[in-house]
């Protein structure tokens, strides 16, 4: 069922708060650019299909894709586009792998593009059209826009991550400093990383913690920026793979999985997750790439991993929900350097959503990540061999997670 | 895939174009009409006005919904069956949050609760009473409605939490 899938290469624009020297399409042409200079044998004429996503209420543009596609080389082809809130990208990866799984005639190399070029627009009114229609209800039910102003200035992201970050706190008896410990890593690691947007190669824990809080538990040191750019990945066949490139990497499980909404309800009603650092769709997400990639230990068998993480709670939160260390034990891997750069299960070593975060495209950039360290042209390379790597993406209102498992030999288990 | 067709760099778009130009929009957000629908809140409404709680259970899973929710997401049934709920309710989840006032420039710090009332299954976002120090709160921290004076029927009849005195022996070890 479904023919093997192999990531032949991967690319990046460079990340910065505000890329005046381009517009979006430019942005996403630069990324392709990165992506076809590592497989010279490529040009746009050998791509079959494109595979294209953003989060387009951020710059206020809709359907930019209309627009993009001589920038893309997508003229007279097959064009899909996908759209699902923080996890965009990772959905446009998994559309990608979709494409050439399903045996298309005609259709063997796809390129994968997403992109998002946040200074155009801005945030909070992009987040605003997200949740207007819920607002507009929590207005009529009686709640003045003063009052909702109080109750959601926690709200937006931060607010979801703050909320979260107090009951991961709490469970896992975690303080302030182990916090600012991932954040340090993170941006030492976004140093080395030439597409990476704030490098701090000096930063200390000290430096963190003096910032001041945004949201309690979590401070402006703390959270993630707003970048733009933009991350292409080439998908083909098995035997194209083997010609195009030394390592191709095969995709050898995806999951994407929904769950119920957290924080927020739906029209005003009561919301279902009572803990949101459970995150049983994290899990399940990850038992069904697992399982189809024919992992069973998770924790022995991947090498590295890049996950979704614009607050450094969620970091620690999302390794132990994806079963790669025990629960309430991932604070204790940061201080000991196991997930460091030269440790035993290197963790974002690309400086990770925390340094880096052009929303529609985060979420691309984790697979992306993990498929060059396994091809070893990552820009911050690990030292050890990487056979099999993750990655995950979230979004929504930490409902919506997606997940991809490559690795450098054919293990899927569905044939 | 033939070597012969390589492609040529895109480069010249930096050389050409140093800086793009930057043009003003905008998007009314206020024209939209969204749908709401309130079959199913009327009767949680009606409730709130004789200051009493209600939820809404789901005859599958047997979850309660509190504020009330058309469709419950575990067993995809219409939840149909209203359940009286108490008064009081503990701390689901709390962040604080920092407003700076525009005129006086003073940062004042509220916290900000997801409470889970005491026979309901869900959280919803709610205030402490402004006697409440924001280091206080904690997770698991008893609360009581304070209703307003006048209830109108909606969301904000339910004015603030006020805590509850706790005497119970673990309370030192919930702090943590």
């Amino acid at each position: 069922m479904g023919r093997q899938v192999c990531i032949a290469s991967a690319g990046f624009s460079e990340h910065a708060s505000k890329r005046s020297d381009v517009n979006m399409p430019e942005l996403v042409s630069e990324a392709i650019e990165d992506c076809l200079k590592k497989v010279p044998s490529v040009s746009v004429n050998d791509i079959d299909a494109f595979v294209n996503g953003n989060m387009p209420a951020f710059e206020g543009s809709n359907i930019p894709e209309l627009w993009m596609t001589d920038w893309m080389g997508a003229r007279n082809k097959p064009l899909m586009r996908i759209t699902t809130g923080g996890t965009t990208g990772g959905s446009v990866a998994i559309g990608g792998y979709y494409t050439v799984t399903a045996e298309l005639p005609g259709i063997d190399t796809v390129l994968a593009i997403a992109f998002e070029q946040q200074s155009q627009g801005d945030t909070s009114t992009g987040l605003a059209s997200v949740a207007y229609g819920e607002i507009s209800v929590l207005n009529t039910l009686g709640i003045s826009y003063e009052q909702l102003t109080q109750l959601l200035s926690a709200g937006a992201a931060i607010g979801v991550a703050s909320y979260q970050a107090t009951n991961y706190m709490r469970r896992s008896k975690i303080t302030e400093e182990d916090l600012a410990r991932v954040v340090v890593q993170n941006r030492h690691n976004a140093a080395n990383t030439w597409w990476a947007h704030l490098k701090m190669p000096d930063l200390t824990i000290a430096d963190v913690l003096e910032t001041p809080y945004i949201s309690y538990p979590l401070r402006y040191g703390m959270v993630c920026p707003a970048s733009d750019g933009a991350c292409a990945m080439l998908f083909t066949t098995e035997e194209k793979a083997k010609d195009l490139c030394d390592i191709p990497v095969y995709v050898n499980g995806v999951g994407s999985v929904a769950n119920e909404s957290g924080v927020l309800g739906y029209n005003g009603s009561g919301a279902g997750q009572l803990d949101t650092s459970e995150q049983l769709g994290a899990m399940k997400s990850a038992e069904l790439a697992f399982g189809q990639a024919g992992i069973s230990f998770p924790r022995k068998e991947i090498d590295y991993a890049e996950v979704y993480s614009p607050f450094p709670n969620q970091e620690l939160m999302w390794i132990e929900r994806l079963g790669l260390f025990e629960e309430n034990t991932a604070s204790e891997m940061y201080e000991t350097g196991v997930t460091a750069l030269n440790g035993e299960l290197p963790i974002n070593c690309s400086g990770g959503v925390n340094s880096t975060n052009a929303i529609g495209a985060s979420a691309m950039e984790r697979p992306a990540v993990a498929a060059l360290q396994i091809m070893g042209k990552a820009s911050n390379q690990v030292p050890k061999t990487v056979h099999t790597a993750i990655g995950h993406g979230w979004g929504g209102i930490i409902n919506l997670i997606t997940m991809m498992v490559m690795s450098n030999k054919p293990t899927r288990k569905i044939k | 895939m033939s070597k012969r067709t390589q492609r040529k760099s895109m480069g010249y778009i930096k050389k050409d174009y140093i800086r793009t130009r930057t043009m003003p929009g905008s998007w009314y957000l206020s024209s939209y009409r969204f749908k709401f629908n309130i079959t199913h809140f009327k009767p949680f409404q009606d409730k709130l006005k004789e200051r009493k709680l209600v939820g809404l259970q789901c005859s599958s899973c047997n979850r309660v919904f509190f504020p009330p929710r058309l469709i419950c997401g575990k067993c995809f049934v219409k939840p149909d069956r209203w359940v009286d709920l108490r008064e009081t309710g503990r701390v689901a989840t709390f962040t604080i949050t920092y407003l700076k006032d525009l005129e006086t420039g003073e940062v004042s710090e509220r916290p900000v609760v997801l409470v889970q009332q005491d026979g309901s299954d869900t959280t919803y976002t709610a205030q402490l009473s402004p006697d409440v120090d924001y280091k206080d709160t904690y997770i698991g921290m008893p609360v009581k409605v304070h209703w307003a004076e006048e209830p109108t029927g909606g969301l904000m009849d339910i004015q603030f939490y006020d805590l509850v005195e706790d005497n119970s022996k673990d309370l030192e070890l919930r702090k943590d």
